[in-house]
């Protein structure tokens, strides 16, 4: 208890002189804007925050989020790769949602106001963590950490003892299922066997001294105290109990509208004494265990008048334990709460670069993830019908990439491109020939204009900055939020239809997914900068492992060329240390290089050491 | 402060006589330095070193555990899993002594953090985490901000050197290896070709370090002389083709010893581009370059080992060194400092003992005080010694303790070096030998047992086990069957009369205990009954109740594919999932897994299995 009081006023305090430190460590120009705390949110102030979320989300015309992870890949090779095909990318993001924890979760609902012609901003910035809560016999949470992400939080002032100590834990939609499922397995089994369960402390020995005076005080305890109740049944007899010691451990209460007495303060040997002396010598007592309503534990025993009140009793126990377990289960779900609202208010979901988060939210709490990417789509569209990304908006629109002006569409250069005022508190930067959308913050009860937490890396300022950049790239495309009707869902509009539901599957080369259709679109014309090499043919090419690590690509090459044409090589690509892609001009190649494989690796004669290919085939290969 | 304390009774009983309290050395970034000069001297003086170490996680699934029946192949399969998956957090050391009943100690706790230093993706590409581990952490105060934050990083000597050969940095030549070979026609070609170089542009160095050029001429100067600059003095490469060449040139510059410097730039992938010649200019001149050059590659060594130094001075020291879960550790610290896991544990310890000859496993100790046999935790293991016997251990620790601020961390390593002396007190044997810092031989049969489930030295001579332990008994592999593919909520005492009635085989005396939910172990009292049931399953002859079972899904499978299990690494969440899938592998990997060495057999008939403990 002390360690934890300890521990929260340790992140409390952190947090707290993080935001006072922030303002006066952030690089010149210096914001000019009020700057006052994100709002976080721990396991400490989740209720709250998320029943006033739940009103501003009620509200909202969009809302932007962006997630902080422990890792992005698991191993260099897992890395997005151009050799890549869209099943390939869609495995790599499954293998990066699966293995890596979600440390915050930033959630922003944006309001557009008439009365003041600007939007206004409810920046929450969840932390989230994988704790186990309820007991389950699975396997162990586990997740994985990349140590240049953790690394990259840290440089960034990230809050881990936050995180770990406070952060909200979580159970998907699949977990509380499952959880719910094992409850009404157990509660079946225990109900059709009450009465054996009853009978199962009858095998204790009393071989000690101590246990033998212990069980005949047990017994003349109770009886005196049913005989007692007996009596006062008829007279108005007041049970006394001898001395101030036995008043504590012995309290009569009432339970289920029974007279009870509530033990305290025995060892758990004692316990199973006592529930063996009731169940041995008393017919019209039954002992019971169970667990109040802030989970302690209580030992009764409870006076029943006959045998149908006593399985009434049981039965009435027996609820109350399933009643509990499912409260447990309930707020276990804790910050999935939040998910489900996003996706019951099935309000426009703004993200930037946001394939992997989806697939974040997806497999931490819907489910598993789906084995291809076509019934991942489908599925998600389904919780999530209007996603809009806003690096693809940028790169997809004319009108904003001369807007951006070439520059990175990474979040914080487009949010110092496109919402200057906001990022700098200047409205006289950039060539401005559109107006600039206001945007307030309104964290608890304060509201500005002009707000800079400059906490960057944070997930609810980077879902702040998001959103912002989505308000002003919808002005840009020509949406007058002034003549827009609170009752009209913006991912209708016409001018942005285009782009709803389009993610980049991969930034590395372009390919685009379609959520509502599942398709995988080729870059939008010459537009995209990276796709400057030559078609990649996924039956041209092979896989290589297994060769001396030594072996350069240029080596690889040769030999590969020596035995098929100069010209037979398109290109070598090191996956890693341990394997290579070689793409062939033609695809007759790849069978006739894994045929001559198979053939020099089945004779051990000399012909197959002297073959030039004899330094690659140390290894093996394969298809792609 | 008094509430901090209560949370640590432990701490409590640790204080004998003074009320001191026992401070640790909290050791980040910012004050490695300083405490790496404080160790060096506190190890030299000491006589055992007690470690103990901070993981982000252990099991994932129940039987992951180390079991009773698990051989040191198989509990090393499991640790070497561990070891690779998780990180270590904080590395806690303690070099003591015991004089009489005194334990003198430096505790130390090294907080790391796998931090690409030297951004060239080492130590730790990624880490598991288990979130009950951090969650159990966080309960007692940890830090985990400090830590990601000013934790120590590290390369293992593995990683160093691959890390030399990425980084490039030029390296001294102080001595050089006359070759025997005789020198061809081309080599002296070579040689009189670069001798004649050097001579020219050290004269042309020398000549114009008198007058002042003007801009244009000195650089023009410098482009046909090909000299750059090192610093404040002269230099110029001389490029190689093959290491033969490198060989001649250093030979070659002997000659010019008195003012010429050379450094070997390595290329990438190991071998070496280029030789650098750097002109000093005088002989004292040339000393301070060498001093200089020695510092820098100090440095650099240093920035590349971090923390790994400690353990290069716990095994230079030759200190036995004291853990508690040695295994668990030592495959850590070998997969961490050293190099990866080799596949086997014979090669795990033949490659561990270079390094650390004398590993004693306090839970070695304990096997020798029944009751504390089946004890893992180790206050719980200190308050038992402490009722039932009279060992007073006085502990002094030289550190003074400054920070009132409830850092509690790395305190484990003190109580195992107090259980330590306790049990070496209690078992009478003296620790240390006065003007001997080998290890003594009483503790020698200790030393270097790994395997949590192997038994003492004595124990496995004489056989009489029966005094403590009446529920163990011993058992051979070859009797033990696993069982799976039954209901989820089925308890041993089921599945035992269930089976009973099956078949003849279970006629005779035989066990079933739970491993986890899905499977189940049998052991067969009576030899070859476990054959025959294993032949009965497979044949079509089955009939009677067992047949029902089998239709219903039950499964059995030899000790044999249990550990295939574990060397192929087959870590599922249910052992009943893991063992399907090991029976799925082609055969051809059967056949290697048969030809392992001869150990097996010893293995085999030594095993105990304690059947309670499961």
């Amino acid at each position: 208890m002390n360690a934890h009081h300890r521990a929260t006023r340790r992140a409390l305090s952190r947090a707290l002189s993080r935001a006072l430190a922030r303002p006066f460590s952030t690089s010149s120009p210096k914001p000019s804007g009020a700057a006052f705390p994100l709002k976080h949110v721990t396991k400490s102030n989740f209720e709250p925050a998320l029943a006033e979320l739940r009103q501003h989300l009620r509200a909202a015309d969009f809302v932007a989020i962006d997630l902080e992870m422990s890792g992005v890949t698991s191993a260099p090779w897992r890395e997005s790769l151009e050799f890549d095909r869209s099943d390939v990318r869609y495995l790599k993001v499954k293998d990066s949602a699966e293995k890596f924890a979600v440390l915050q979760f930033g959630v922003c609902p944006f309001r557009w106001d008439p009365s003041t012609h600007s939007f206004v901003a409810h920046p929450h910035n969840f932390y989230v963590f994988p704790r186990q809560e309820l007991p389950v016999d699975g396997p162990s949470y586990e997740f994985l950490c990349q140590t240049t992400s953790i690394d990259f939080l840290a440089r960034y002032q990230f809050d881990f003892n936050a995180c770990i100590y406070e952060g909200i834990s979580y159970l998907s939609r699949q977990q509380e299922h499952e959880a719910l499922r094992r409850l009404n397995g157990a509660y079946e089994d225990t109900l059709s066997d009450t009465r054996c369960n009853l009978k199962e402390v009858r095998d204790v020995r009393l071989d000690r001294m101590a246990d033998i005076l212990f069980t005949e005080r047990i017994k003349n305890r109770f009886s005196e105290w049913r005989d007692g109740l007996l009596r006062d049944r008829i007279g108005g007899f007041q049970l006394q109990w001898n001395s101030n010691d036995s008043k504590q451990q012995f309290q009569t209460i009432f339970f289920k509208m029974r007279p009870a007495i509530s033990l305290t303060g025995f060892t758990s040997h004692q316990f199973k004494l006592i529930q063996w002396v009731i169940n041995k010598h008393f017919e019209d007592l039954t002992y019971v265990h169970v667990t109040g309503e802030n989970f302690c534990s209580q030992q009764l025993v409870v006076y029943t008048e006959s045998k149908d009140d006593i399985d009434l009793l049981m039965k009435e126990v027996k609820d109350e334990h399933r009643r509990g377990a499912e409260m447990k289960i309930q707020s276990a779900i804790g910050f999935r709460q939040v998910i489900d609202l996003l996706s019951s208010e099935q309000k426009l979901i703004v993200g930037h670069n946001c394939f992997l988060d989806i697939a974040h939210v997806y497999s931490k709490f819907l489910g598993p993830l789906p084995l291809t990417g076509e019934e991942f789509v489908s599925s998600i569209n389904k919780y999530f019908p209007h996603i809009v990304d806003t690096k693809l908006l940028l790169n997809a629109n004319y009108v904003l990439q001369q807007r951006m002006n070439k520059s990175s569409t990474s979040l914080s250069s487009a949010f110092a491109r496109l919402c200057s005022q906001i990022a700098f508190g200047s409205e006289s930067k950039g060539l401005a020939f559109l107006q600039p959308v206001q945007v307030e913050v309104q964290v608890d009860d304060i509201r500005t204009s002009n707000w800079n937490s400059g906490a960057k890396h944070e997930a609810g300022y980077d879902a702040f900055m998001t959103g912002c950049i989505f308000a002003q790239a919808c002005s840009h495309l020509g949406i007058d939020f002034k003549l827009h009707l609170p009752s009209e869902n913006l991912a209708h509009n016409e001018k942005l239809y285009k782009q709803i539901n389009h993610l980049y599957l991969s930034w590395t080369n372009g390919d685009i997914i379609d959520l509502s259709t599942g398709k995988i679109e080729e870059p939008l014309g010459t537009k995209y900068p990276k796709k400057q090499y030559s078609k990649i043919l996924f039956e041209n090419i092979i896989l290589i492992w297994g060769f001396p690590s030594k072996l350069k690509a240029q080596e690889i090459r040769q030999c590969i060329s020596k035995v098929f044409s100069p010209t037979s090589v398109t290109s070598v690509y090191h996956l890693d240390e341990s394997a290579v892609f070689v793409q062939f001009s033609k695809a007759g190649f790849v069978s006739d290089f894994l045929v001559l494989k198979e053939t020099l690796e089945r004779s051990d004669g000399p012909i197959s050491v002297l073959h030039p290919l004899a330094k690659l085939l140390e290894g093996r290969g394969g298809w792609y | 402060m008094a509430a901090l304390l209560s949370l640590l009774p432990q701490r409590r009983c640790l204080c004998t006589k003074s009320h001191k309290k026992w401070s640790v050395k909290q050791v980040t970034k910012t004050n490695f330095e300083e405490s790496l000069s404080e160790i060096k001297t506190h190890i030299a003086h000491s006589d055992f070193i007690a470690v103990s170490l901070q993981r982000t996680g252990s099991v994932s699934a129940p039987w992951h555990r180390f079991l009773p029946f698990d051989t040191s192949h198989t509990a090393y399969a499991k640790a070497k899993r561990a070891a690779e998956r998780f990180q270590l957090l904080q590395f806690a050391v303690c070099p003591f002594s015991i004089r009489d009943s005194k334990l003198l100690a430096h505790p130390y706790n090294f907080h790391l953090f796998p931090r690409d230093e030297l951004k060239i993706g080492m130590p730790s590409y990624s880490f598991s985490c288990q979130t009950s581990y951090l969650t159990s952490m966080a309960r007692e105060g940890f830090d985990f901000n400090a830590c990601i934050y000013d934790g120590i990083s590290y390369l293992s000597r593995a990683q160093e050197s691959a890390a030399i050969l990425q980084m490039r940095n030029p390296i001294p030549i102080t001595h050089v290896v006359k070759s025997s070979s005789t020198p061809s026609v081309a080599d002296s070609v070579f040689i009189e070709r670069i001798k004649s170089r050097v001579k020219y542009w050290r004269n042309a160095c020398k000549d114009s370090s008198g007058n002042r050029d003007e801009p244009l001429l000195s650089s023009l100067r410098k482009l046909v002389l090909g000299t750059e600059e090192y610093g404040s003095r002269p230099c110029m490469n001389i490029d190689v083709c093959s290491e033969r060449q490198v060989q001649l040139v250093l030979e070659m510059l002997e000659e010019f010893s008195d003012d010429l410097v050379p450094l070997i730039i390595p290329a990438k992938g190991g071998a070496t581009q280029a030789v650098r010649v750097i002109l000093t200019s005088s002989k004292e001149d040339k000393v301070l370059l060498q001093n200089e050059l020695q510092n820098l590659q100090e440095e650099q060594t240093k920035k590349v080992r971090g923390f790994r130094e400690v353990i290069d001075l716990i095994s230079a020291s030759h200190r036995p060194v004291v853990s508690h879960n040695s295994l668990n550790d030592f495959t850590f610290i070998h997969s961490k400092f050293l190099t990866p896991l080799p596949p086997n544990v014979d090669e795990f310890m033949c490659s561990l003992h270079l390094v650390f000859p004398h590993i004693l496993d306090v839970q070695q100790l304990m096997k020798e005080i029944g009751p504390l046999r089946k004890v893992t935790n180790i206050p719980t293991a200190i308050s038992y010694l402490k009722d039932h016997f009279f060992a007073p251990i006085d502990m002094e620790t030289l550190h003074q303790d400054t920070a009132n601020d409830g850092k509690i961390h790395g305190h484990n390593v003190l109580r195992i070096a107090h259980l330590f002396a306790k049990l070496c007190s209690i078992l009478q044997i003296a620790p240390t030998e006065s003007g001997n810092k080998s290890l003594v031989p009483a503790l020698e049969e200790y030393a270097n047992i790994l395997n949590p489930c192997s038994m003492s030295p004595q124990e496995s001579t004489d056989g009489d086990i029966s005094i403590w332990t009446n529920n163990t008994r011993k058992v051979s592999c070859e009797h033990l069957v696993f069982l799976w593919g039954f209901k989820r909520t089925m308890t041993a005492g089921i599945l035992k009369s269930l089976l009973q009635g099956s078949h003849d085989v279970f006629s005779e005396e035989f066990d079933v205990r739970l491993v986890d939910k899905s499977c189940a172990i049998v052991v067969f009292w009576k030899p070859g009954l476990s054959k025959t049931f294993l032949n009965v399953m497979n044949s079509k002859e089955i009939c009677g109740s067992l047949r029902e079972l089998v239709s219903e899904g039950l499964r059995a499978a030899c000790y044999a594919t249990y550990k295939r299990v574990c060397s192929l690494g087959i870590w599922e969440a249910d052992l009943a999932e893991s063992l399907e899938k090991a029976l799925e592998e082609p055969d051809c990997l059967r056949k290697t897994d048969s030809g392992t060495n001869p150990l097996e057999v010893y293995w085999f008939s030594d095993l105990v299995i304690n059947l309670d403990e499961l």
